[in-house]
């Protein structure tokens, strides 16, 4: 397992290398973090309410921090391994002694870590500003610490999914908008699942979506242990499902690879 | 009047050679018109489900933000159909690929900006004229005053593309500065104006002209006020004047990159 840390390392550091490239990045986090708080006041202001979903004022922008810096940090995955495809670098991956999956999601989730780390701190200040210092208990970090790098390795296992359909596909940028478009809306990067309509929350829970962004935002700014235990359970599931899925379609996807001089 | 004939003979000639050239790959085209289709909807549902739990925004429905919606995507979209390369602009002049650009017996901007058209943009123009049309259901006038607009939002986006991209003549490395203005511009243009108050509104009619695309375009089909729109197309026009005086300014300072390059 060394060699897949060192490989995430690897990445930061060379990353860190472009730390004002990622910095830039807090610019627009900046601006769509002003817009919502700015939607959400007037929201609150006219329906007279100090809760919307559950949360306070505070409570919803320190959730849109968490979850507008999941989003943001998040690397081109699918187009890592499209890339990978399509020009025949898999080939001399494969001649590697690493496994191909394994070394994408070390490097890439290296490079996630650092990118939400730089977001969440610019966001936090911003959130800061503008509402004050998120109202916390002790517990919700570890609990959120905890949720975090699962959610991750969840929302790579799908881009890598996607990524895989390259053997397949003439274009995967449609399938990957499509896919973080629906994780933004379902996941509850926008708008808490609490505040979708009773119908929808039922279903919207049970899907991988909501374990990616909603779960460890909401947790992070309510600490509810019963989430948070469930989502763990969801979570690990999730995981081994596509993990499971991965392995099938790689191993098939394997069998088309053609490789030949030196 | 003949020049301007040339112009737009040469517009047509392009757009179809582009249009061409982006159906000899049909699955990737198709997918990313779909894919972009698809991606504007969700901002639509996701609008939807906020107006299901708070009917009115600031004096906003859910018909205005759709309209709004319908503008900007339609606007962006219509602008890089035709005029792709707006939005490559800067990586254009910071590697010194302006040089092909330059030797033809045209003027530059208008020529390079219709050099390529965006696959992506074809599905924003489409969702924004089929979404007016099924969930606002207009007369003609509205339908006709909604087409105007969409030009005019067109060419703000043009003249903000093209006054973030020429930045790189000054500044080298300006493509992250422009995509971080043009996603600043498109975000706050997608959200209903009136939550925006104070400096930040002044903001927005100057540095930001994002009123121009989503809170005079909307009030002037909300009251069908032609005064509005009147507004709406003078801070189109200023846009684009400051994006062609900020290129020409600094195309003097260009520095070709010394490179190979063919053109079919």
């Amino acid at each position: 397992m060394s060699k897949y840390f060192y490989i995430a390392l690897t990445s930061i550091r060379s990353k860190l290398a472009y730390v004002g490239e990622i910095g830039s990045k807090t610019i627009f986090l900046f601006v769509i973090l002003y817009i919502f708080l700015c939607l959400w006041k007037v929201t609150y202001t006219e329906t007279n309410q100090n809760a919307l979903g559950g949360l306070t004022l505070n409570q919803m922008l320190w959730y849109l921090v968490v979850t507008e810096s999941m989003i943001l940090s998040l690397p081109p995955i699918a187009t890592v391994v499209d890339q990978d495809v399509r020009t025949g670098s898999l080939a001399t991956q494969l001649v590697r002694p690493l496994s191909y999956p394994l070394s994408v999601f070390a490097n890439t989730t290296g490079e996630r870590c650092l990118s939400f780390a730089i977001n969440f701190f610019a966001g936090s200040l911003i959130a800061c500003l503008f509402v004050g210092m998120p109202d916390l208990q002790l517990h919700n970090i570890p609990m959120f610490l905890l949720l975090l790098p699962l959610s991750f390795a969840l929302d790579f296992s799908i881009y890598f999914l996607i990524g895989l359909s390259a053997f397949w596909l003439e274009d995967t940028t449609g399938i990957t908008l499509i896919y973080s478009r629906l994780t933004m809306i379902l996941g509850g990067m926008l708008i808490p699942l609490e505040l979708f309509p009773d119908s929808w929350q039922q279903i919207l829970r049970v899907l991988p979506f909501s374990a990616i962004v909603y779960g460890p935002a909401r947790t992070f700014v309510t600490g509810d242990f019963h989430l948070f235990f469930y989502l763990i359970a969801q979570q690990l599931v999730a995981i081994f499902i596509f993990a499971f899925l991965i392995h099938v379609v790689y191993t098939t996807a394997l069998k088309r690879v053609f490789s030949h001089g030196g | 009047m003949n020049m301007l004939s040339s112009y737009l003979k040469l517009a047509a000639a392009y757009t179809s050679i582009n249009f061409k050239s982006l159906l000899a790959y049909r699955g990737a085209f198709i997918s990313q018109m779909v894919a972009m289709f698809i991606n504007d909807s969700v901002w639509i549902a996701f609008w939807c489900l906020f107006f299901t739990r708070f009917p009115v925004v600031k004096g906003w429905g859910v018909n205005d933000v759709i309209t709004l919606w319908a503008i900007a995507a339609s606007g962006f979209g219509l602008a890089h159909v035709f005029m792709g390369n707006a939005l490559a602009l800067p990586g254009i002049i910071m590697r010194g690929e302006l040089d092909s650009w330059l030797l033809y017996p045209r003027a530059v901007l208008p020529h390079l900006l219709l050099g390529k058209s965006s696959a992506s943009a074809w599905g924003d123009a489409l969702f924004g004229v089929v979404v007016y049309l099924l969930f606002v259901k207009p007369d003609l006038p509205h339908f006709i005053l909604f087409l105007l607009l969409i030009c005019s939002v067109a060419v703000l986006f043009i003249g903000f593309s093209v006054f973030t991209g020429s930045l790189a003549f000054f500044f080298g490395s300006a493509e992250s500065v422009s995509v971080q203005l043009r996603f600043a511009l498109i975000t706050f243009s997608t959200y209903p104006s009136p939550i925006f108050q104070g400096f930040v509104k002044v903001l927005l009619f100057t540095l930001i002209p994002a009123m121009f695309v989503s809170h005079l375009p909307v009030s002037a089909l909300r009251n069908m006020s032609l005064v509005d729109a009147a507004y709406s197309f003078a801070g189109a026009i200023g846009v684009l004047a400051m994006g062609v005086a900020t290129f020409y300014f600094g195309l003097r300072r260009y520095e070709s990159g010394n490179l190979m390059e063919m053109r079919g």
